[in-house]
């Protein structure tokens, strides 16, 4: 039997509007300890993996380990059908489950709608992620992070990020002209929407598709900050924790000149 | 041409060894490419309206040229690095097949005469095509417009489909491309069917991986290269009477060609006379290839004056196009290239799930 219950049920409905640009079909992987999704895109270049944990439900139940296949923007649509403050409930039977099923409750309990979503079986590659110490992490305000992609958009679909000891550098170059925003670092407490922390061993200097990007920065709803992990010809991390609850994380390959 | 009927016992077997893709998800892959396969298909489908070949004003055929230059540029287009990979000297124990061949293109060209007299356009249309044969001349000038483009060839010194495997076995390349099913046999860890073709046919890339047939047909690699001779190669003749169906079961149950010999009923299903099959399958396993680490693979920048001195005044292509496709290429091979996730992290085999049990789920490959 698997059963969690969500009492922010709009936590799933941003977790499901941030990954299901990137990837169409997946596997939830539910166990003891939580549920767990990775995807890559269909092209390699992006992969998604997040992480629900069990903490984060009330109650948790899950008698053993199974997955849930998923058509990730039928489960988008469904539950769309709840209400933001509504509590969700995912019910599954964990021996031969051939559909999930949802129920969102109101918070005054006066309304209780329940879907079924067919499941599927997917076959899935999965990759294995070492553990890394990246030599440049930055946490910023998700916000800004979204905006700046946004805004270099205009210029190229390619944006350079080099950090340097006290700052991180964005910039674009395209036909039309060339833009780049500078961001220092800012410890300030008590503005944490401004707030920028660059951690450092050696400096980098690392280019990647802003398309990509901008399909990660639809995880901003979930947090207010944003953790980017940056490694000279390693891909880009790029996290959005949910306080306990668990965590999203985006990777994508760096572009490369040539070798 | 390759191995009878081996897409089929694939794709009932083991479907899901065969992926198929848009040309798009293969940008920063490196691939080798059977030239003289790709040459030959472009001189039977790179055409006229009225089903001619493409010529000078002199009548020299320019088909393969049209085809190597703008599908090359397609795949570069699509991030994809090929190198062209061309035959060598024909295996002695292909002797047989290429008279067979010999003997088609004569009968070929007897009834187009045929036609041509009795004026049936498309009977000219159809027995011309099957007079084509890929001369050195071809080749020769495929290969000169390869160099001025900047892309790389190797030449193989026998079979190209051969060397392909050999490059994609050492990670010289990803994957091998050739629409010969025999790429497989000469144990090419990837093959790509439909790299070449035009566009407009819009026909997905097919991707089979051969770990993946040996493990649906739980054959060895030996075993595999026996099933093959037993469908049907270009270097032996095979059994008569034994279809895809009967070869799988064969080799399931006896497990070497040796074996089948010797309980096969010789009233029922008469071994060949002479049967090469021993030289074939050591064909298959050991060819003739130069040794990967020796070949060195670069792409360079393509040369725009001589590219278009070459195509437009010898050969008459037209200035503006050729122009065009030429920035295409060189804008394409200059860009950064989108990195791969696979390249960094390590696929690990697919979803440790628990055995198979009956599901009513819907199943996506």
């Amino acid at each position: 039997m698997f059963e969690a219950r969500l009492s922010q049920g709009a936590l799933l409905k941003k977790l499901l509007e941030a990954i299901k640009e990137l990837v169409t079909d997946a596997n939830f992987d539910c166990n003891e300890t939580g549920i767990a999704l990775q995807a890559m895109d269909n092209s390699h270049v992006a992969l998604v993996s997040l992480l629900l944990r069990s903490e984060g439900f009330h109650p948790y139940r899950c008698d053993r380990g199974f997955s849930l296949g998923v058509n990730l923007n039928s489960l988008s649509k469904i539950l769309k059908c709840a209400g933001n403050d509504d509590i969700i409930t995912l019910k599954a039977d964990d021996n031969s489950a051939d559909s999930l099923s949802l129920c969102f409750e109101s918070p005054s309990n006066e309304r209780v709608s329940e879907y079924e979503l067919k499941l599927m079986d997917i076959d899935q590659e999965h990759l294995s992620i070492p553990e890394t110490d990246y030599e440049a992490t930055i946490v910023m305000s998700s916000v800004e992070f979204q905006r700046i992609c946004r805004d270099l958009m205009v210029i190229s679909e390619s944006v350079s990020i080099d950090v340097a000891k006290d700052a991180i550098v964005f910039s674009a170059e395209g036909e039309m002209g060339t833009g780049s925003v500078k961001l220092k670092q800012n410890p300030s407490v008590d503005k944490p929407e401004e707030q920028v922390t660059i951690e450092l061993n050696s400096s980098v200097s690392l280019q990647f598709s802003l398309k990509y990007l901008m399909n990660f920065t639809k995880g901003t709803p979930l947090s207010d900050q944003v953790m980017l992990g940056l490694s000279e010809n390693m891909p880009l991390l790029v996290e959005y924790k949910m306080d306990d609850a668990g965590y999203i994380r985006f990777y994508l390959a760096p572009k490369v000149g040539e070798e | 041409m390759g191995i009878k009927g081996l897409t089929k016992v694939i794709g009932d077997r083991c479907p899901n060894a065969i992926k198929s893709n848009e040309i798009k998800n293969y940008f920063g892959r490196k691939v080798a490419i059977d030239a003289s396969m790709s040459i030959y298909q472009f001189l039977i489908a790179v055409r006229q309206q009225d089903g001619q070949q493409l010529t000078t004003e002199s009548g020299e055929t320019t088909s393969h040229l049209m085809g190597i230059f703008y599908r090359t540029i397609r795949m570069v287009e699509n991030g994809i690095k090929p190198c062209y990979v061309f035959d060598g000297k024909p295996p002695k124990l292909k002797s047989g097949e290429l008279a067979k061949r010999l003997e088609r293109r004569k009968e070929a060209s007897k009834s187009l005469e045929e036609a041509e007299e009795l004026g049936e356009t498309v009977d000219i249309d159809k027995f011309s095509r099957r007079t084509v044969k890929v001369t050195s001349e071809h080749n020769d000038e495929c290969k000169k417009l390869l160099s001025l483009m900047g892309i790389p060839y190797v030449e193989a010194p026998c079979e190209a489909e051969a060397q392909c495997a050999a490059l994609a076995r050492d990670k010289k390349v990803y994957a091998a491309a050739s629409e010969d099913m025999d790429t497989l046999t000469f144990s090419t860890p990837v093959l790509l069917r439909h790299l070449t073709f035009s566009e407009a046919r819009k026909l997905p890339i097919g991707e089979i991986h051969l770990n993946k047939v040996l493990e649906g047909l739980n054959f060895t690699m030996e075993q595999f290269v026996d099933l093959c001779i037993l469908l049907g190669c270009d270097y032996c003749d095979s059994i008569k009477g034994i279809g895809p169906q009967r070869a799988v079961e064969l080799i399931d149950k006896h497990k070497s060609l040796e074996e089948i010999i010797r309980t096969l009923d010789p009233k029922k299903y008469p071994i060949p006379d002479d049967w090469m099959y021993n030289e074939a399958r050591q064909l298959f396993l050991n060819p003739e290839v130069l040794d990967p680490k020796d070949i060195d693979i670069k792409w360079k920048d393509p040369d725009v004056e001589e590219i278009v001195k070459y195509l437009v005044h010898e050969k008459g292509f037209s200035e503006d196009r050729v122009r065009k496709g030429v920035d295409k290429l060189a804008k394409h091979l200059k860009t950064a290239t989108q990195g791969r996730l696979d390249s960094f992290f390590t696929t690990l085999p697919s979803s440790p799930k628990a055995p198979s049990k009956p599901s009513k789920r819907k199943v996506i490959i």
